[in-house]
């Protein structure tokens, strides 16, 4: 059987990831992980977001985060 | 705080690289007004599906006069979206009384601009980061997003539990990294 333990700590990494999938509209989907945490794992997952998208945005280039550059992605490939 | 509506005459005529400059420092203001939300709504997908929309319907978005028009329209997009998710979320009739607390909590956060210095400290201990976390924190950071763990693990060679404890170990190691150096991300943020 697996830790518990390790499980929801690889769910929150799953979450805090910028990876999101789209549905056949196009929306951005939630994270199948996302559903599998108690509030308290989703709570800390976006505690560790907003910390990891602050540390990638200062060490970027043109100041973008993850967040920011699936955005922009996902708006060049729509103008495309 | 910067006005960042600056960047406003450049997006409407569908200038992506001005839509940058704007996200980069509107997301995290978007993000922290989220906060609230954060147990009920998955804050990642609604905020990139807030700031795709933000795009959208910046070309007929009338400044107000006041400093920050979009960024006070993109967390009004994004707390409404939050709210429709939350309502569609729940199958039994909502906790209004939550949901309300939660949209009063919503208006916080101001535009932001990186600070040189917490960006020498936090490329000096990403620098410190070796092996496998190193390389899955790499990973994470250069494909920003566009694919699902699974494929990063497999470029790897990891298996995706491997990968995952691979990037929460580069995290701690960083944090810790910048907690030697007094840098407590927590009070950056505020």
């Amino acid at each position: 059987m697996g830790d518990p333990g390790k499980d929801r700590e690889t769910l929150i990494e799953r979450v805090v990831s910028a990876f999101r999938a789209r549905d056949p509209h196009g929306a951005v989907r939630t994270s199948p992980a996302w559903h599998d945490l108690d509030e308290s794992g989703r709570v800390e997952a976006f505690d560790l977001a907003e910390k990891m998208r602050m540390m990638e945005a200062a060490i970027d280039g043109e100041g973008l985060s993850t967040t920011a550059r699936a955005v922009l992605r996902r708006i060049s490939s729509s103008s495309s | 705080m910067d006005d960042l509506d600056v960047h406003l005459s450049a997006i409407v005529v569908g200038d992506a690289a001005a839509f940058g400059r704007w996200l980069a420092c509107a997301e995290a203001p978007v993000r922290a007004s989220l906060r609230s939300f954060a147990a009920k709504v998955d804050v990642e997908a609604v905020l990139q599906e807030a700031l795709l929309r933000t795009w959208q319907v910046a070309p007929n978005h009338k400044p107000d006069g006041r400093e920050n028009s979009l960024l006070r329209l993109s967390k009004r997009i994004a707390k409404n979206h939050a709210i429709d998710e939350t309502r569609r979320a729940r199958s039994t009739p909502m906790e209004e009384e939550s949901l309300e607390r939660a949209v009063s909590d919503a208006d916080v956060g101001t535009a932001a601009t990186p600070d040189p210095f917490l960006r020498r400290w936090i490329e000096h201990c990403r620098a410190l980061l070796a092996g496998k976390p190193a390389e899955a924190l790499t990973a994470r950071l250069e494909n920003a997003g566009a694919d699902a763990d699974e494929t990063l693990a497999e470029h790897l060679g990891m298996r995706l539990n491997t990968f995952l404890q691979n990037v929460t170990r580069a995290r701690k190691q960083l944090a810790e990294c910048l907690a030697k150096r007094k840098i407590d991300l927590e009070t950056e943020m505020r």
